[in-house]
């Protein structure tokens, strides 16, 4: 891993057009400012690793998990 | 094409249902190529009704996929919101030209779904992208509806093929 030492109000650039500023620090919390085209997503990790899980857990789930699934939603659903 | 799955036995689909997901799935970013296959044909009854979920079957690996429903059906006030610039990425004008699903998983006998991270797909090129957003009303896990216990059903019977599998739109 690359490891940068920055102070406040410095910047680092990743590529031609992602920008990280250091906005501010106090204690153990540090402050980003990030410039991205749009197209880029820019998130917490620990929200990317939940939808991760969430995906491996899913990938789990086998047919027999799901008795008349869709008979069952018809009745249920607010739409049906 | 045929694509071999582990859920379905052999499943025979249409070259021009295959949806290919660019970036993968988080999790699965090897893995690009998926169809959609009802899930009423899991019975192998073959009826023409309409679902409410379907599963999310990988080209690539057999054993790779996930169950789907579109959020609307459960959810009332659930959007994706997606700036122009990623609308334009992914090859639409406007949500319009899209289909939203999210992933479904099952925590005890309760259905979820992963409504933080939805799928959209470019409907007419048939290719999709895993969103992260990043309103917290949406989790990973909205309870969509409850399942009754599932009745022991012989193995057998689980594992037989089921030759009527239909991939849908």
């Amino acid at each position: 891993m690359l490891v940068l030492s920055r102070q406040r109000d410095e910047t680092i650039m990743i590529g031609d057009d992602v920008e990280i500023t250091v906005v501010d620090v106090r204690g153990d919390k540090v402050r980003l400012g990030i410039n991205a085209p749009r197209s880029i997503q820019v998130h917490r990790k620990e929200v990317y690793d939940a939808i991760k899980r969430e995906n491996t857990a899913a990938s789990n789930v086998q047919i027999d998990d799901l008795p008349s699934l869709d008979a069952q939603a018809r009745r249920e659903s607010p739409r049906s | 094409m045929n694509i071999e799955t582990t859920r379905f036995g052999t499943v025979t689909v249409a070259d021009d249902r295959v949806m290919d997901f660019p970036k993968g799935l988080l999790g699965f970013s090897k893995y690009r190529h998926y169809v959609l296959i009802e899930s009423g044909d899991t019975t192998g009854k073959g009826t023409a009704q309409e679902s409410y979920f379907w599963w999310l079957q990988s080209v690539d690996v057999p054993e790779l996929a996930f169950i789907v429903t579109d959020p609307s059906l459960f959810v009332s006030g659930y959007s994706v919101p997606v700036h122009a610039d990623q609308l334009a990425s992914m090859g639409i004008a406007s949500m319009d030209e899209a289909q939203v699903f999210v992933i479904v998983n099952k925590i005890d006998q309760t259905l979820t779904g992963n409504l933080q991270g939805p799928l959209v797909v470019n409907v007419q090129e048939r290719r999709g992208e895993q969103l992260v957003l990043s309103d917290r009303r949406f989790t990973t896990r909205v309870p969509l509806m409850e399942v009754p216990a599932a009745i022991a059903a012989p193995v057998v019977a689980v594992q037989a093929p089921v030759e009527s599998a239909v991939a849908v739109a």
